[in-house]
């Protein structure tokens, strides 16, 4: 009976033992191929990764992969703009009303943590509660008609957050790959957000760019000469004889202290430094000065400085009308071309069949004057319409490089965010950090098993031993079952392996200590080993059963690396009640069979 | 090598001892906290934080005095590791690159000839922050509820589910006293960030390793030891177990004092935790949950008996 027993467990160990290999040998073959390859010259290395490629590919994916926290690279939680999406699906229906609700709706949310949508219904309802949300998002296509119950819409509502979700991870998935990143990550957290990681990555500014740029692509006309000039001489009269009011803090400075009113052309509204830009956008923001500007006239700024005074960038303000003609939707190819004469880099788009219908008719309409070419709420440029453009074809230049076109092209080519996306969280680790992680892990896990391993040896002897070596298989088998659960290893992984090396002879040291107490009581060594294994059984289980709970809480709630922490120690806790339980008892009955006198328990 | 063969001493009349000793480290954490606040970190508070690698060693107070002008506020800086290696930590509603820039452009005009490199970088949103804040704070409500009901269930008893809980407690309260008490003082991190989280947790988890230990011992003693009454066999339990949990001590304490010296920057607040988490456990779990038990176990019966 007992014989039987244990070879069940020695299939048990062996099974594992396989398992463990099987899910470590990609991990073992890509490091031994790395350090290949780290010892062959450049050009060899290029030669031997493109003939091997699939393979390498396969390898990578199947070994065991390090954090971002140990590799180096970027990690950024986005969080999709529920109260634009919600203001945008409105569409032509919104005004301000739906526009304050929602920032109301917006404010209570956060300051309750509460859901948004549902503070936004709840705030509609709380100002009227007869009026109907269907007023403002009536919509054939999605089967919404004037008598659909506000709850139809918040569902509705909810139904469209959850696609924006789904659609932006999309999108940037698409532009990751574009990127040309290896092993990013891209995953939804909650409702509304969505964590990015990239290894390997340090340029911040250009990641960032990439992910939140929405690429509003926009057309637009600009208002007649005569319309602009009576505007800056209306804005000019007003400012001319202003004084701030210095006691009152909602007052306004002149902008005639900041701003000229007069640019390099008649479309020019006028010129600032850099740093003043944000104080002439507050001034124009106020409702006096926006009295004086037609309701279809909208200033915006260009994307590139127009002059330097004394090293101070220049911007110009341009007049456009408030009417969008074409949005970016309608581009269906878009790559980076060269400007003949300048030889600057710029964006060569191709619109689809509807675009180039409706840009024909624009342009055809519109010989002689400039359209401009809006991205972001920046003009980029208003080249004036020589003729009409029968094929679809247009250009954004002013760009910063090559380098910003072909992240101009990404974006385009990727599609438009359905709702602006926040970064609420951003880290990046450099490599070199990484590495100095990676050594310290090792170093204590080293140190660590060491220590622990000496320490079982002199105060337990030949059970010391034994458990030494249960120690070694446990560490093996917490690698392996994060190689199979395909799970990061991450720095406090690491450290939750060292801190699984002092616990894990937890059980040990209770079955030894037990068996002492039997072998006191006057036992034989079997008796008191059967014994001591049988009555140490309910107190490991507890105690371990507990951890392992904590364990999982912390998984719950935990962010990025700490999840990488709460795996290993749940490995950790699995491994350790495998060895110290089954892998010790089977040595342990070896010996005492074969050589009883060897076996002690010191 | 044995220690404690047979030992026999007497844990619950230690309780005096050592109700003192703990009343009056709790009394000096709940004081700290109070008065000097919480030393929430990135996580928690949002903010962008930097490590910076000169090539040269650097002055943090010169550091802190030349850029609090140009930032407009007075950054929060800590050698991080050797004295050529700064953690940087900054309020600024600017964005982060622009900080960065700042930052380094700053550093230019200190040192000039001293190179810089960015080792990282973070960046965590006011609202963010309240969100993990409050993950942090439901993840140990949770697990200890959850350690209650387990207790509960497998001991039968409430008194030790409280005795457990209460135990917990106190090593986590103390352990968070002291990071609050050593904020200016530590010459590493202390600042509690999510990995302190973890390392509370893991406390937690530790330190009711060992009180399960006892009470399991307690509850096969109470089988077998029918008429021995209830404080002398929680007593005979804890010497029964003892020798177990000082090796157990022993062995954790050597590996989380591992992960302090060579472990890295990174982790060394997180394992600093751990350092005075192990030896908290270990003391609660000898002198404070089972003396509770026995404690609201006594209570428990009397108001039986005059109901």
């Amino acid at each position: 009976m007992k014989k039987q027993n244990n070879g069940f467990k020695i299939g048990c160990i062996v099974l594992f033992l396989g398992l463990t290999i099987y899910y470590l040998f990609p991990t073992i073959q890509w490091n031994l191929e790395q350090r290949h390859m780290n010892s062959m010259t450049e050009t060899e290395r290029v030669q031997y990764e493109s003939e091997n490629m699939a393979k390498l590919q396969n390898l990578r994916e199947r070994s065991l992969s390090l954090g971002l926290d140990l590799q180096g690279g970027m990690y950024v939680t986005l969080e999709v703009g529920s109260p634009q999406l919600i203001l945008e699906l409105a569409g032509d229906f919104a005004d301000e009303y739906l526009e304050e609700v929602i920032q109301t709706a917006r404010q209570t949310s956060i300051d309750n943590n509460t859901d948004f949508i549902d503070e936004f219904v709840a705030e509609f309802e709380r100002r009227d509660s007869d009026a109907m949300l269907s007023r403002y998002y009536r919509s054939d296509s999605e089967n919404i008609t004037r008598t659909s119950t506000n709850s139809e819409i918040a569902s509705y509502l909810r139904n469209q957050q959850t696609a924006a979700v789904e659609r932006a991870m999309e999108i940037i998935r698409s532009r990751v790959d574009r990127f040309g990143v290896t092993e990013p990550s891209i995953l939804q957290q909650g409702g509304n957000r969505i964590v990015v990681e990239l290894p390997g990555v340090d340029d911040e500014e250009r990641v960032r760019d990439l992910l939140r740029g929405t690429a509003r692509l926009e057309f637009r006309l600009t208002p007649e000469t005569e319309e602009i000039n009576s505007t800056k001489q209306q804005v000019s009269e007003f400012f001319s004889n202003y004084e701030q009011d210095e006691e009152d803090e909602s007052s306004i400075k002149n902008l005639l202290e900041i701003f000229e009113l007069r640019g390099s052309n008649e479309y020019v509204f006028g010129y600032a430094a850099e740093r003043d830009t944000a104080d002439v956008n507050r001034i124009l923001e106020h409702e006096d000065v926006q009295n004086l500007i037609p309701r279809n006239t909208t200033l915006l700024w260009g994307a590139t400085p127009f002059a330097s005074d004394n090293g101070v960038d220049l911007f110009e303000l341009i007049a456009v009308r408030s009417q969008i003609e074409l949005t970016g939707d309608v581009i269906s190819e878009a790559r980076v071309a060269f400007d003949p004469t300048t030889n600057a880099a710029e964006v060569s788009m191709t619109m689809d069949s509807e675009g180039a219908r409706r840009w024909a008719r624009i342009t055809g309409a519109n010989i002689g004057r400039p359209v401009a070419i809006v991205l972001d709420g920046h003009v980029y440029s208003y080249p004036t319409v020589r003729s009409q453009i029968n094929n679809g074809r247009s250009s954004i230049s002013g760009l910063g490089g090559v380098r910003a076109a072909e992240d101009l092209v990404n974006i385009l080519m990727s599609g438009a965010l359905p709702a602006p996306l926040e970064i609420i969280e951003e880290r990046t680790v450099g490599a070199s950090l990484g590495e100095a992680s990676i050594r310290a892990g090792l170093y204590s896990i080293m140190f660590g098993l060491g220590v622990v391993a000496i320490f079982m040896i002199v105060y337990y002897r030949t059970g010391g031993g034994i458990a030494d070596l249960a120690l070694m298989f446990n560490i093996i088998f917490i690698l392996g079952i994060l190689a199979g659960f395909q799970a990061t290893l991450t720095l406090p992984g690491i450290a939750g392996i060292v801190l699984t090396i002092g616990m894990a002879v937890d059980a040990n040291v209770l079955i030894f200590d037990r068996i002492r107490e039997e072998l006191r009581g006057g036992k034989t060594l079997r008796a008191a080993i059967d014994n001591g294994y049988a009555n140490a059984m309910s107190a490991i289980i507890d105690a371990n059963v507990t951890t392992f709970f904590v364990a999982v809480i912390l998984y719950s709630f935990g962010m990025g690396p700490i999840k990488g922490f709460a795996v290993t120690l749940m490995a950790g806790i699995v491994a350790s009640l495998f060895s110290a339980i089954v892998i010790t008892r089977v040595i342990v009955d070896y010996l005492t069979r074969e050589k009883a006198s060897a076996v002690s328990f010191g | 090598m044995r220690w404690f063969e047979s030992p026999n001493f007497d844990f619950i009349k230690a309780q005096q001892k050592a109700y003192f000793f703990s009343g009056t480290m709790i009394i000096v954490s709940i004081v700290g906290i109070i008065v000097m606040g919480l030393n929430y970190g990135i996580d928690f508070r949002g903010g962008q934080e930097f490590v910076f690698e000169f090539e040269e060693p650097v002055d943090v107070v010169e550091i802190r005095t030349e850029l609090a002008g140009p930032l407009g506020t007075v950054p929060e800086i800590k050698l991080f590791g050797s004295t050529r290696e700064i953690l940087f930590r900054v309020d600024s509603e600017e964005d982060v690159t622009a900080t960065r820039e700042l930052i380094l452009e700053n550093f230019a005009q200190l040192y000039p000839g001293n190179t810089v490199t960015v080792q990282k970088t973070d960046l965590v949103g006011p609202r963010f922050a309240e969100d993990l804040r409050r993950g942090a704070m439901y993840s140990i409500i949770f697990a200890l509820a959850v350690v209650f009901i387990y207790i509960f269930i497998r001991f039968k008893g409430w008194w030790f589910s409280a005795g457990a809980i209460a135990a917990l407690a106190h090593d986590v309260l103390i352990v968070l006293g002291i990071f609050t008490i050593m904020a200016e003082i530590a010459p590493f991190d202390v600042s509690i960030n999510q990995a302190l989280i973890a390392a509370f947790l893991t406390i937690v988890g530790y330190s009711l390793n060992d009180t399960v230990v006892v009470f399991d011992r307690i509850r096969e003693n109470s089988i077998i030891y029918k008429t021995m009454n209830f404080k002398d066999m929680i007593n005979k339990s804890l010497n029964d177990t003892l020798s177990r949990t000082v090796v157990t001590s022993v062995t954790t304490l050597f590996v989380v004092s591992v992960l302090f010296i060579f472990g890295g920057e990174v982790l060394k607040g997180f394992a600093f935790a751990l350092v005075i988490g192990v030896i908290l456990g270990t003391y609660s779990s000898l002198f404070v949950a089972s003396a509770l038990v026995v404690e609201l176990q006594k209570r428990a019966t009397v108001k039986a008996k005059t109901k």
